[in-house]
């Protein structure tokens, strides 16, 4: 038997309102947009402070900040921190406590695992140095080490969630931190090393001139992507970062829920995401033809091949932003209806907003944000802004409790069997 | 809840072949023969020409990679505005005069059935000191003061293939100066005479012929058997729109001219073919190619090099940000790319190089 509070915290929460709707959901959403502009600023912005947004390079931090998240919440359930802090601490102070540990995480793994470990001793594109040394220019050595880094924590946030969305973190669900943090952490970096170095390596065969042909295989995606860029893998895996979220988010894990053996919903679970994921890909793929006419092979920007894929992840993040708005601050409505009918009727609200939250991104994000206009030029890259967007409504959710608009008041009493069902209330 | 196996499995089999049929739909041919515009052909007579001659004045834009990414890098990407970057003007090993700022421009002499010329000066270089040698070793500056040049036609923007348009304007102040559509505020005051000292930019020379701005999307003809096509293009440096060149040399075919390509060739020889009368025979591409300028690389790129051989051009005459890296891939992949001869400070001859000529007959 274990508690709720122990086997995931979040759900446990008991939350008071301290504003009533609109007002509640808007002023969250205007205080996780605040943090957001003010990292932007500081971080990215080309006209800003660190000027991180090349865009390769800050978004590689964009990425590990989610990953590292993710970990803190679902994974390690906020360990180190005492569950006493987390429930008498002012808000701002756990979430200035959590944040602060994230980016301390975040710095030491790109700082000290990959430029200075992995990628010394190992393979030279995962480090800025070690490119350098061969003779690339500081930008392009970045650049380079920056999409290898950052696609580690990618493919991570598309499978980390699946051990507690999918499995409810079972079999290790009896298991205390940080050893269930550790097993969890373990398990899903080993899938994701390995989908690395299938779906992302092969790219680095012919991004070298002479190719790579010892070192790695040649992107064997060629013959029906029509590329042989990476962005292939990058926009489905996008997709299932998005696919995941939105099980959790709009679907409320349905119908995978209804699946009462635990390791038979997981299993399923990970397909039936696998699957959204593919049928997001290729609809996205498809919506760009009917906008922008068929990809044409070898062609730049609107009509390339690999743009087109990468989109279709960039699109993906476009429509979870407003299922996470929709989600975290304004209540996940519509709910009076059956749960089929409330997400058809949730789909829509987010496919409406998600046409006009694009419309509106690349009309103002040149100006606001400093990216490049247009659609398709490296430098507009929705994702790096997008993704830093969703980590500050992460951390207004996860880790401030959605300040100033709801309370921690307490936690469900609740206790699970073996199989993670409640069996106290 | 719980939910009964036979339910589930009810419930599989109904999502599963929708998901299925779904996907297959949206990704099917019959769908996209459905909702997609069939193939245009282009039907813009732009008439005839005898035969095109171009000459590279110049088409080291910058000596150093390094030093001109790092200028970028310094002054917060390649995304700021390139009037308030500080380039680099001296200490450069490799540059000219320690500058190292270059510039492209080539000189297009277009020859019409009647036999009589047409001269397009195509993009006018960036260092004024390095544009006065080059346009001096190929005689431009005669050509300009005897006004034996038709047009300065500027492909786009940036600074390497138009801020240095006071070395044509000293010579040839009321030339008729063609720009696509885009062109920032400081763009044209510079034509004006305006000077911007953080890029260590000016021009004493202000312009006094006729502008033309050449809107995206149409086909504009210029003479007999010559035209222009301008492209919305978003470019780094805060730069937007270019335009490019093409000819129909007789009985050969559609020759592509261009200044950087930002477009990209295939999206170029693509809108060609969808405009242009005969657009399905493209004899020769000159100029660059923009495809890894830094002498960076992007897989992309290789699939450029893969699908370019699909358009049976027979002539390539590529070079400036082409990149000798992507020359090196063409000529390997067995593409028709036509050597230069490295001199005047080109560096090496995997593609036409300052005072090459390449002659499409």
């Amino acid at each position: 038997m274990i508690s709720l509070k122990d086997h995931m915290w979040l759900d446990s929460r008991i939350m008071e309102n301290r504003m009533k709707q609109p007002a509640r959901g808007i002023v969250g959403l205007l205080f996780s947009f605040v943090i957001f502009y003010v990292l932007w600023y500081v971080f990215m912005d080309p006209r800003g402070i660190l000027k991180w947004y090349t865009p390769q390079y800050g978004y590689m931090y964009v990425r590990w900040i989610l990953i590292v998240a993710i970990w803190q919440a679902y994974v390690f359930n906020f360990w180190p921190f005492k569950l006493k802090f987390r429930e008498t601490a002012h808000p701002l102070l756990t979430g200035a406590a959590l944040v602060v540990t994230n980016f301390a995480i975040v710095g030491l793994v790109i700082w000290g695992f990959f430029y200075g470990f992995l990628g010394k001793f190992s393979i030279p594109y995962l480090s800025v140095e070690s490119l350098e040394g061969l003779g690339f220019t500081n930008f392009y050595a970045k650049e380079y080490s920056s999409l290898a880094i950052l696609m580690f924590a990618a493919i991570a946030s598309w499978l980390s969630p699946i051990v507690p969305v999918c499995f409810e973190n079972h079999p290790w669900q009896s298991m205390k931190q940080p050893a269930k943090g550790i097993t969890i952490f373990c398990v899903t970096m080993l899938l994701t090393v390995l989908a690395f170095f299938v779906f992302m390596h092969p790219h680095y065969h012919v991004l070298f001139w002479p190719f790579q042909e010892y070192a790695a295989a040649y992107p064997w995606w060629f013959d029906f992507a029509h590329t042989l860029h990476g962005n292939f893998n990058v926009g489905w895996i996008m997709c299932g970062t998005v696919a995941i979220w939105m099980l959790e988010l709009t679907f409320e894990r349905y119908p995978f829920r209804m699946i009462k053996n635990k390791i038979t919903r997981g299993v399923v679970g990970f397909f039936g995401v696998l699957a959204f994921a593919l049928l997001l890909f290729f609809t996205l793929n498809f919506v760009q033809e009917l906008a922008w006419g068929p990809a044409i092979d070898g062609a730049k920007r609107i009509l390339a091949p690999d743009w087109r894929y990468l989109h279709s992840g960039e699109l993906a993040i476009m429509m979870l932003i407003p299922a996470m708005v929709l989600n975290f601050y304004f209540d996940n409505g519509p709910k009076k209806y059956s749960a089929p009918v409330n997400i058809a009727l949730r789909l829509i609200i987010i496919i409406v907003t998600t046409i006009i939250f694009h419309f509106v991104y690349y009309k103002f994000s040149p100006g606001m944000l400093g990216t490049q206009a247009a659609y398709s030029h490296p430098q507009q890259f929705p994702m790096a802004p997008g993704i830093l967007f969703i980590c500050t409504m992460l951390f207004h959710n996860w880790f401030m409790d959605f300040w100033p608009g709801k309370k921690l008041i307490g936690n469900k009493d609740v206790m699970l069997d073996d199989n993670g069902d409640e069996i106290t209330k | 809840m719980g939910l009964s196996r036979r339910d589930f499995l009810k419930g599989l089999a109904v999502g599963g072949t929708t998901g299925y049929l779904t996907m297959a739909g949206v990704s099917s041919t019959v769908m996209k023969d459905v909702f997609l515009p069939a193939e245009a052909v282009g039907d813009f007579d732009i008439g005839e020409c005898k035969s095109v001659t171009c000459k590279v004045i110049s088409e080291t834009s910058w000596f150093s990679n390094k030093v001109l990414v790092g200028d970028m890098q310094k002054a917060g990407g390649l995304l700021v505005n390139q009037y308030i970057i500080p380039w680099t003007n001296e200490g450069v090993k490799e540059g000219f005069n320690g500058d190292n700022r270059g510039g492209y421009s080539t000189l297009v002499d277009v020859e019409l059935l009647d036999g009589t010329h047409k001269k397009i000066l195509l993009d006018c270089g960036w260092n004024t000191k390095w544009m006065d040698e080059c346009f001096a070793r190929e005689g431009i500056d005669d050509m300009l003061k005897k006004k034996e040049i038709d047009m300065l036609y500027i492909s786009h923007e940036h600074f390497d293939h138009y801020w240095g348009v006071e070395s044509v304007l000293k010579h040839y102040p009321d030339i008729p100066v063609l720009i696509p559509k885009g062109f920032y505020k400081e763009g044209l005051d510079l034509l004006k005479g305006a000077s911007f000292p953080t890029a260590k930019l000016k021009n004493d020379y202000p312009h006094t012929g006729k502008l033309e701005v050449r809107e995206s999307g149409k086909v504009h003809p210029l003479f007999p058997g010559a035209a222009s096509i301008s492209f919305d293009s978003a470019i780094i440096c805060r730069v937007t729109g270019e335009q490019g060149l093409v000819f129909n040399v007789k009985d050969k075919g559609l020759v592509a001219v261009t200044g950087c390509c930002h477009m990209g060739i295939i999206s170029f020889l693509q809108e060609i073919k969808r405009r242009v009368k005969g657009g399905d025979k493209i004899f020769g591409v000159q100029g660059g190619l923009h495809i890894s300028p830094f002498e960076d690389w992007d897989p992309q790129y290789d699939d450029l090099i893969l699908a370019l051989p699909e358009y049976g051009v027979e002539i390539i005459g590529c070079n400036h940000c082409t990149g000798y890296l992507t020359a090196e891939k063409m000529l390997k992949a067995g593409l028709p790319v036509v050597k230069g001869t490295a001199r005047f400070k080109s560096k090496k001859p995997l593609f036409l190089g300052n005072g090459d000529v390449l002659k499409f007959c």
